[in-house]
C-alpha cells in the first residue's frame, strides 16, 4: 500500500535560477548572482494514514512554504506532491477547488486567512459542502450545526457572524470548517500560536480528540517544541528551505545530531 | 465587395439627416453584433464590448440602445419599456431617438414589436419566436458582490465556482427562512454560467426559462453584453428544499383587476393601490372589458 501522503524533490523558487544556484551555502535562501530567493529546496517527506508530522524551524526556514505547496495555494517550482498516488502539484484551478474542498483541510495561524469574517460561523463551516455541490439545505444545515457542536462551540451562536468570535473560538470554526467534509488530510499552520496557554491548552486536547476519533493524517508546522512533541511522531526540522533533520519526535527532540536541532532544542524554555 | 451591412445602411425609410441608419456607424454595430454572436453561443457568459459614448447617459440605458441600434432593421417593429411602462421619460426618449434614426414603426403592443428594448421588465404578453427581447443592465456581473475585481470574478465564473452566491443564499435562509435576492435574482444557464437576468423582479424569471424568444442583454457602463438564445434553460439558484418563490399579490390591479399579473404600488391621492406594472396589456384589457 502506498503512502498517503508523499512530497519529492519539492522546491519553490522566485527568481530566474541560475548554475550557481545549487551550491549555496547551508542557510542561505538567496543566490548572489542571479538573486533568485528559496522559499524551500528539495524538500521530501511522507506521511501514512492516521499520521501526524511535525514541522519545526525558525521564521523563514520555509515551513509554511512547505505547507502552503499541500494546500496548493500555489504550484512548486518543482517536485511531486503525491495525495493517494495522484499528483496534485500541478492541479488546474477547478480540480484544485475541488480537491481543496473534498480532500485537504487547513487551520491558519491568523483565522482571516482561513474564514470570512464577515460570514456567519454555519456559513464559513458549511461553504465546503455548497463547494462540493450539496444542494439540499437541510442536509447542509444539519451536518454544518454537528460539526459546530463536535467543536465545543454553542449551538445558539452558529448564525453570528465570525467576526463576533473570540481568538480561540475562531481556531474552532476553522477546524470545522476542516473537518466537515471528512478530508484526507488535515494541514495545521501554527493553529495555537498567538492564543493564551489555557485556550492553547483546550485547542490542542480538541485536535487530540479529533485525532483518537478519526484517525486522519496531519501535517502541523509550529515553532514551539512542545506542541510538537505532543501532536506529532515524526517530525522534520527546517532551515533555510532545507530539511535538515528527519526523525521520530522523541528521537529528533531528545537527540539532535544536526548542530542546529541542537541550537534550536537547547533555545526552549522550560 | 457589397456586404450584408451597405444594405441595411441603405434600406428604409428617410432618417435624420446627418446619421447614418441607427445612429452608430456600420463599423460600431459590427462590432456590436460580433459580441453579441459570441455571447449567444455561450449562453449567460459575459462577453466584454467597446462601449461607446451615446446620447443619453451611461446607466441609463445606454448598453440596451447600443444592442437595440445594432439589431434592428427598417421592417422591425420597436417597443421601448421602462419597468413595463411604455410612456415613461426615458422609454420615450430611447423611442424617439431609435424612430428618429431609423424611420422603424414603433409599437406598444408586445404582441406585434418585433424588437423590445426593455428596462427591468418582461412584458405580460406570451412572447413567440423570433421576437428579440433587449434587456438594459445596471450591475452585469451575478459575483459583483462577491469581489468588484474583474478578473477576480472571470477566473470564478471560468471554474465555475458559485460557491460563494449559495452562501449567500444559505445565510438568508438561516437568518430569515428566505432568499435576500429580490430583483436579479442569479439564474443558471444552460447549466453552465451563472448571470444576472438584470433587475426583472423575480415574477419574470421562470418566463426566460425555455422561452421561445432570444434574449440580448447590453450594459453600457460595464461595457458587457450577454444572452439567452431560445429555448434555453434558466434556472433561478436555489436548494432542492427551499425552492424558488415568485412575488405574491392580495389584491388584483385595481384597474383591469387582473390577478395574473406583476404589479406595481402606485400612489394616488395619499393612499397606495396595486396596478398593472405593464400598462399596454392593463389597459387593453380594461378595453376588452368594457366592451
Amino acid at each position: 500500500m502506498t503512502a498517503l501522503l508523499e512530497v519529492d524533490g519539492l522546491t519553490v523558487r522566485y527568481g530566474p535560477g541560475c548554475e550557481h544556484c545549487d551550491y549555496l551555502p547551508a542557510g542561505e535562501v538567496s543566490c548572489a548572482t542571479c538573486g533568485s530567493v528559496f522559499g524551500c529546496r528539495d524538500v521530501c517527506l511522507q506521511l501514512d494514514r492516521g499520521e501526524v508530522l511535525g514541522i519545526v524551524g525558525e521564521s523563514g526556514s520555509g515551513k509554511s512554504t512547505v505547507l502552503s505547496c499541500l494546500n496548493l495555494d500555489f504550484a512548486p517550482t518543482a517536485g511531486r506532491i503525491l495525495l493517494d498516488g495522484d499528483d496534485i502539484a500541478g492541479a488546474d484551478g477547478s480540480r484544485r477547488r475541488r480537491l481543496r474542498a473534498a480532500d485537504l483541510g487547513i487551520v491558519y495561524q491568523s483565522p482571516q486567512q482561513g474564514l470570512d469574517l464577515a460570514l456567519s460561523a454555519g456559513a464559513n463551516v458549511a461553504g465546503r459542502l455548497l463547494a462540493l455541490d450539496w444542494r439540499s439545505y437541510e442536509e447542509v444545515r444539519s451536518r454544518a450545526l454537528a460539526h459546530h457542536i463536535s467543536v465545543e462551540l454553542a449551538e445558539e451562536r452558529i448564525d453570528d457572524p465570525a467576526r463576533a468570535f473570540s481568538g480561540g473560538m475562531r481556531q474552532r470554526v476553522q477546524l470545522a470548517r476542516a473537518l466537515i467534509s471528512t478530508p484526507k488530510l488535515l494541514l495545521l499552520d501554527e493553529p495555537t500560536s498567538g492564543l493564551d496557554v489555557s485556550v492553547q491548552a483546550r485547542i490542542l486536547d480538541l485536535i487530540r480528540r479529533i485525532r483518537r476519533e478519526t484517525e486522519l493524517a496531519m501535517v502541523i508546522v509550529s515553532h514551539d517544541l512542545a506542541v510538537i512533541r505532543m501532536l506529532a511522531e515524526r517530525v522534520i526540522v527546517m532551515r533555510g528551505g532545507r530539511v535538515i533533520e528527519p526523525g521520530l519526535t522523541d528521537q529528533v527532540l531528545c537527540d539532535p545530531q544536526h548542530p542546529y536541532t541542537q541550537l534550536l532544542v537547547s533555545s526552549q524554555l522550560t | 465587395m457589397r456586404t450584408a451591412l451597405d444594405g441595411l445602411l441603405e434600406s428604409g425609410a428617410p432618417t435624420r439627416a446627418g446619421y447614418g441608419f441607427a445612429y452608430m456607424d456600420a463599423s460600431a454595430k459590427r462590432e456590436v453584433r460580433r459580441a453579441l454572436l459570441k455571447a449567444v453561443c455561450i449562453p449567460g457568459h459575459l462577453v466584454p464590448f467597446a462601449s461607446r459614448e451615446m446620447p443619453v447617459a451611461r446607466g441609463w440605458g445606454s448598453g440596451g440602445l447600443q444592442v437595440t441600434l445594432s439589431c434592428v432593421t427598417a421592417q422591425d417593429t420597436v417597443k421601448v419599456i421602462d419597468q413595463g411602462d411604455d410612456e415613461s421619460m426615458n422609454a420615450r426618449g430611447l423611442r424617439q431617438l431609435i424612430a428618429d434614426t431609423t424611420g422603424v414603426a414603433t409599437t406598444t403592443d408586445a404582441r406585434t414589436a418585433t424588437l423590445i428594448q426593455t428596462r427591468h421588465r418582461i412584458p405580460e404578453d406570451d412572447l413567440h419566436e423570433g421576437q428579440l427581447l433587449i434587456f438594459q443592465v445596471p450591475v452585469s456581473d451575478p459575483l459583483r458582490r462577491v469581489s468588484p475585481l474583474p478578473s477576480f470574478t472571470r477566473t470564478l465564473h471560468a471554474e465555475g465556482d458559485y460557491t460563494a452566491l449559495w452562501l449567500y443564499l444559505y445565510e438568508d435562509h438561516a437568518r430569515s427562512g428566505r432568499s435576500s435576492f429580490t430583483s436579479s435574482y442569479p439564474v443558471q444557464v444552460d447549466g453552465r454560467y451563472v448571470m444576472t437576468p438584470s433587475p426583472i423582479p423575480r415574477y419574470d424569471v421562470p418566463r426566460l426559462d425555455g422561452a421561445p424568444f432570444l434574449s440580448l442583454f447590453g450594459a453600457g457602463r460595464e461595457a458587457a453584453v450577454f444572452a439567452v438564445p431560445p429555448y434555453t434553460r434558466v434556472q433561478p439558484l436555489a436548494f432542492e428544499d427551499r425552492p424558488f418563490e415568485v412575488e405574491r399579490f392580495d389584491e388584483p390591479c385595481w384597474r383591469c383587476g387582473s390577478s395574473r399579473t406583476y404589479l406595481d404600488t402606485e400612489f394616488a391621492a395619499g393612499a397606495e393601490r396595486l396596478v398593472c406594472s405593464d400598462t399596454d396589456r392593463c389597459r387593453r384589457s380594461v378595453g376588452e372589458g368594457a366592451r
